[in-house]
């Protein structure tokens, strides 16, 4: 079957051997990344990246600190804190000017309603 | 029946040409705007939101609905397009929809702990809520660990508020959750050393652990997609949920560590020695009607880690479906409009009035 699909439709067939290769590759790589050795290999890695991560940061953060400067961090934070004021004035500024207060513009609808099997 | 090759090869043909125009709008292109059906936000407190949905019908049910998310997702899988959102499926069955959605956790909220969410961002989220709509009780649902903290609160705090409680693929006991287990095997994995380095567990790591659990996926997706390239369907599909799937969040470091040693090391869960801030969660104090749906291909919460959910929550009315597709094709797609969205209307339906 595979071989006439083949002579008849190249495409078609590639895309089923697509298909029948990620799920070997899924499971074949899932028993391998399951595995004992895996893990004992992933977490090492991970723990050297860690740590090679933790010394640049860790170095970069005492440069700047040195020369009175914020880390980028920092600067990230601080700019998500006004982000949120700004829109907390913004929403005290449309109270004071005596504009509508978004809550009062929303549509209140009734809460009534029944499921379609109740409904006379 | 044997196919002419000249037809096949001009298909084929046809194809690669609209495959090299399409590509080219790809890559110059923006994907489609996501999670943009009309909302409010109520609550924008560190790495807590609240949004409040737009009703979009004149007379919705009694009881109101919240989405509780997963903390490392962002929530709009429940709210991707116009005609592929569940926020927008509900809103038109009548619903008065809120989500709790997630940022990710600022550096001075590393020390945010499980407590946090469970007695902290789940209550205020519920409290207004019942202020925004004037009712006594609200009906939530939870998905993955948005669905455990969920569980969590409505053992400690649910009594009197919660109308109904709906979890999706949420697992409990995570032993069964066999690749996880296997990278966070405590012989190997530090958690301590990851958190005390980082502060947040870095939205990379988990990115990568969930990439991971299936190798081939990511290539002969991107192979798919080239191929598929002439197929607006299809392309704009992919590009909404490979930029949820890579939209991953940091999370709290504290909470990251606590969740680590009770949940994945010491399965505190199903062993029923879980605590939150010192108390003790059984979850048989749960009596609101409980739905529970597990996906047949969960490839992240296996369906034996939720398997146990349904004895252990104390409700009469509760029920468990098995829908066909995976850990996200169950809430989003066409799968999920299908399947999920039609039941979860009914079945919450003639529960909130």
């Amino acid at each position: 079957m595979l071989r006439s699909m083949a002579a008849d439709d190249p495409a078609a067939f590639l895309r089923s051997m697509l298909g029948e290769w990620e799920k070997m590759a899924n499971s074949v790589g899932g028993a391998m990344l399951r595995s004992d050795e895996w893990s004992r290999g992933m977490n090492t890695a991970s723990g050297a990246t860690m740590n090679a991560q933790a010394a640049s940061k860790d170095m970069m953060e005492r440069a700047l600190a040195a020369a009175q400067m914020p880390s980028r961090a920092e600067f990230e934070d601080l700019s998500a804190r006004l982000a949120r004021i700004e829109a907390a004035l913004e929403r005290i500024e449309l109270r004071v000017a005596g504009g509508t207060p978004v809550a009062a513009t929303k549509p209140r609808p009734s809460r009534s309603r029944k499921p379609p099997e109740a409904k006379g | 029946m044997p196919t002419d090759p000249f037809t096949t090869a001009a298909a084929e043909f046809e194809r690669a040409m609209l495959r090299n125009i399409k590509g080219l709008d790809y890559f110059t292109t923006a994907g489609p705007t996501l999670g943009a059906t009309p909302k409010d936000v109520l609550v924008e407190r560190g790495t807590m939101r609240l949004y409040h949905y737009r009703p979009r019908v004149d007379d919705v049910y009694r009881v109101p609905i919240l989405l509780v998310m997963a903390t490392t997702n962002r929530g709009y899988i429940f709210d991707m397009v116009p005609g592929q959102s569940l926020v927008e499926y509900l809103l038109d069955a009548g619903f008065d929809v809120f989500m709790l959605d997630w940022e990710a956790p600022r550096p001075d909220e590393r020390r945010l702990r499980l407590q946090d969410y469970v007695l902290d961002f789940i209550p205020s989220a519920v409290a207004r809520v019942q202020a925004e709509t004037g009712e006594s009780d609200v009906s939530v649902v939870g998905y993955c660990f948005g669905g455990v903290l969920s569980l969590l609160w409505a053992a400690l705090e649910g009594d009197g508020v919660l109308a109904n409680l709906v979890t999706f693929t949420t697992p409990v006991d995570f032993s069964k959750m066999e690749m996880f287990q296997a990278w966070a095997d405590r012989r190997f994995f530090d958690v301590d050393r990851l958190v005390d380095t980082f502060g947040n567990c870095p939205g990379d790591y988990l990115y990568t652990a969930f990439d991971m659990l299936r190798p081939g996926t990511r290539v002969a997706g991107n192979i798919r997609l080239v191929d598929q390239l002439h197929d607006d369907a299809f392309v704009k599909s992919f590009r909404m949920f490979d930029r949820w799937a890579a939209d991953i969040l940091p999370l709290a470091g504290e909470y990251f560590r606590e969740t680590t040693h009770a949940l994945m090391w010491e399965n505190r869960l199903n062993e029923g020695t879980m605590t939150v801030a010192g108390r003790q969660i059984d979850l048989s104090r749960i009596i609101s009607p409980f739905l529970h749906v597990a996906a047949e291909h969960d490839h992240i919460v296996p369906t034996p880690a939720s398997a146990p959910l349904l004895g252990m929550v104390g409700s009469r009315d509760k029920e468990e479906v098995m829908l066909k597709g995976g850990h996200v094709s169950l809430v989003a797609g066409g799968n999920a409009i299908r399947r999920l969205w039609p039941k979860l209307v009914t079945w919450l339906g003639s529960r909130s009035t």
